[in-house]
């Protein structure tokens, strides 16, 4: 045979071939009329342009806009109530988002029936915020609640999310559906924050933007690494100087015969350190960390009851800590992660039921040694005015704590199945809701109550009965590693 | 401060922060070129395997990210130094303990090699540091400096571009890529051989960590004094 008759065996064979396989399959058409029960996504067979190029972007974007640039070809009905679903080509032309396509985002809607369950897809691209720019309580509020123009905000009775609504002529806010500006709000302007936090909200906001959580309280809440408020700076500022004024304390005496130079002194201060350290004493160290400061053998021997008492207080607040450290690291590192978002969100079942519980331990504790020093008065408590101003911030700080929540927890209206995990608050903020104060306007002084005792606390560290969290550890361990006598303690 | 050594001929020749701020830059450096070397030469296996346990490209750079600012954090706290050094302590930056170049370090070199050759029948008496030291030194402390700024244009590419040409950028990456190479090979390479395989303390010189030498072993002058 000619080439030629090679040629056309050919054509004809690949024709069969195309034939039989398109035979194979049913027709588009017949697909949607044989059920309707599975869904046809467009980009399974036609091409998508490569929309990480700019030309992509426009040519995505181009055919989205072909029925969603006019409000004739757009508008549906959904509801019994007639839609605008047109985007504003113009809202683009400043925005971030200019050089992506419509896809990328409303990642659900090429398909067949034409339409969206998730909405955009914000956290494809950006993360949630953690304590520094918007605290946890924003967890359940959708981003274009803040981050577009729109202005209208309303708690969703079905999702319990905070999103943008519509006003329409019944004065009533229905949820926004339609055609939104995509132009984006400039948040780091703080009026936004009015949007929700004034008086009269409807989204369960508090009337005050309260500042984020600073570096300080990291102690007992997952924080941001900020000090971002004029109270904060403030106590910091104490808390740096009576350390100094501490350290400046341990050096005014001799170090190994030398008197006069602090830099001699240091220098050989820090030599011990340093030989302790990398010498087998490392291990009497370590021994005293977990034995004696960790687990508290030494209050133990003195009385089972003392140490249940104070293990109560420091043990919460050590974990507390612990934890708190432990979510804002892991937040830096990944903050989509489950566990950094569960840690870092209140209402989470484990999150609110441990502050819950390790606050009520610090409670119990500093109770029982108030029953110690007020009622029981045993022989060997002896009372200063130090140990009450200590007992009474610790107190007081956990009381406007649970208080605050409880108030939290009236305020946002969260779901009782959520909300009953927070064991203490959620029981309180049904008593606090009897009364008849508008949680709105109450919480921000509630919270700012707490910030200023928890800022006292912090501060008051290097100075009163609180310094023995610093000192009595350290004694501990230069006893162990010099192995000072025993019965010289004072 | 005597009766505290050891041994009767060891000085203090590096104190707890200097010993401190070695180990840290140690451990970054290391960090740096192990997630730097990985990215540059992303085909071969070893960057590969790499950077399967860092957990993707992200993870490295990351830890790049974290120990280009701790051991930059040591560049500072050394610039610190030397205004603590003259200021507070009243040291001479010109004088024997410094680890200022001077026209002594030139001097030594030119004995040093004449030493070598066999046409100087003594080793030079150094000062407290070296001229290979204060090479050593001052080609970390230099060198950190540029692979800190270009280091930078790299990281923030969209903020320097608000006032910097685009192009510095393509200049960042070119002078990030080599300055790194120069870098480990002389760390990895020289130092450690200048430092640790010389005959008088083969085979480690453990001063920079347990702060202590004999005064010959740190082969600087033994009539010298100790710094008060």
């Amino acid at each position: 045979m000619s080439g030629k008759a090679w040629t056309g065996l050919g054509i004809i064979a690949v024709t069969a071939l195309m034939l039989f396989a398109a035979i194979d399959k049913p027709m588009v058409s017949e697909m949607q009329g044989a059920a309707g029960a599975r869904e046809l996504v467009c980009l399974d067979c036609h091409r998508r342009p490569n929309v990480n190029t700019n030309e992509g972007v426009a040519t995505s974007r181009a055919f989205c806009f072909s029925c969603h640039a006019t409000p004739e070809s757009s508008t549906r009905n959904l509801d019994d109530r007639n839609i605008s679903l047109q985007v504003e080509a113009a809202s683009f032309q400043n925005s971030p988002h200019r050089f992506v396509a419509c896809v990328q985002c409303h990642t659900d809607v090429a398909r067949s029936p034409h339409r969206t369950d998730m909405g955009a897809q914000c956290r494809d691209c950006h993360t949630v915020h953690g304590e520094g720019t918007a605290s946890a309580p924003h967890l359940r509020v959708d981003c274009q609640a803040c981050h577009f123009t729109h202005e209208a905000v309303m708690q969703d009775g079905d999702t319990d999310r905070i999103r943008l609504a519509a006003i329409d002529g019944a004065g009533e806010m229905p949820p926004l559906t339609g055609r939104v500006d995509h132009a984006l709000q400039d948040t780091t302007d703080p009026e936004t924050c009015r949007r929700c936090h004034h008086d009269q909200n409807a989204v369960g906001a508090p009337a005050a933007v309260l500042p984020a959580k600073s570096l300080l309280c990291v102690a007992c809440h997952p924080a941001s690494w900020s000090l971002n408020h004029p109270l904060f700076m403030l106590a910091a500022l104490a808390l740096l100087v009576g350390l100094l004024l501490m350290v400046r304390f341990w050096f005014v005496g001799s170090v190994k015969g030398e008197d006069e130079s602090l830099h001699q002194k240091i220098g050989l201060t820090s030599e011990a350190v340093w030989n302790t350290l990398f010498s087998r004493k490392v291990l009497i160290v370590l021994k005293t960390l977990l034995l004696d400061i960790f687990l508290q053998r030494r209050i133990l021997k003195e009385s089972v009851q003392r140490w249940s008492m104070h293990a109560l207080i420091f043990v919460a607040i050590v974990v507390r800590f612990l934890l708190s450290v432990f979510t804002g690291v892991l937040f830096s590192l990944n903050p989509d992660g489950d566990l950094a978002l569960a840690l870092i969100d209140k209402n989470h079942p484990f999150t609110a039921f441990f502050y819950d519980l390790s606050g009520l331990m610090i409670l119990l504790g500093i109770a029982w040694a108030a029953v110690q020093r007020f009622v029981v008065k045993p022989p060997h408590v002896l009372t200063e005015i130090k140990d009450n101003i200590a007992l009474g911030l610790i107190g007081l700080l956990v009381v406007l704590g649970f208080v605050a929540a409880g108030a939290r927890i009236a305020m946002t209206g969260i779901a009782p199945e959520v909300a009953v995990h927070s064991f203490i608050g959620y029981p309180l903020s049904r008593l606090m809701d009897l009364l008849p104060l508008d949680w709105r306007i109450v919480y921000p002084w509630l919270w700012y109550a707490h910030a200023v005792v928890g800022l006292a606390f912090i501060a008051s560290l290097p100075y009163g009965k609180l310094k023995h969290v610093i000192n009595v550890p350290l004694t501990y361990l230069l006893e162990e590693v010099d192995g000072t006598d025993k019965s010289k303690r004072v | 401060m005597q009766e505290h050594h050891p041994s009767e001929t060891s000085v203090i020749r590096f104190s707890v922060l200097h010993r401190f701020l070695h180990l840290v830059v140690m451990v970054g450096f290391t960090g740096l070129a192990a997630t730097g070397l990985s990215l540059a030469f992303s085909a071969s296996w070893p960057a590969r395997a790499f950077m399967w346990l860092m957990g993707g490209s992200a993870g490295a750079a990351w830890v790049h990210r974290a120990c280009a600012v701790i051991t930059y954090a040591t560049v500072v706290i050394h610039g610190l130094w030397f205004l603590y050094y003259k200021w507070v302590l009243r040291g001479r930056l010109t004088g024997p303990h410094s680890i200022l170049p001077s026209l002594k370090d030139l001097k030594d070199l030119r004995h040093n090699v004449g030493y070598f050759l066999g046409t100087r029948p003594q080793a030079p008496q150094f000062d407290k540091f070296s001229y290979m030291e204060k090479i050593d030194y001052w080609a970390v402390f230099i060198g950190m400096n540029t692979m800190g700024i270009t280091g930078l244009l790299l990281w923030f590419p969209e903020f320097f571009t608000l006032w910097l040409p685009g192009f510095f950028i393509n200049l960042a990456q070119v002078l990030h890529f080599y300055e790194a190479l120069l870098a480990i090979v002389i760390k990895f390479f020289i130092h450690i051989g200048m430092a640790h395989l010389r005959p008088a303390v083969y085979p480690a010189d453990m001063s920079i960590f347990t702060g202590r030498a004999t005064a010959a072993h740190s082969g600087s002058n033994p009539s010298m004094k100790p710094e008060q």
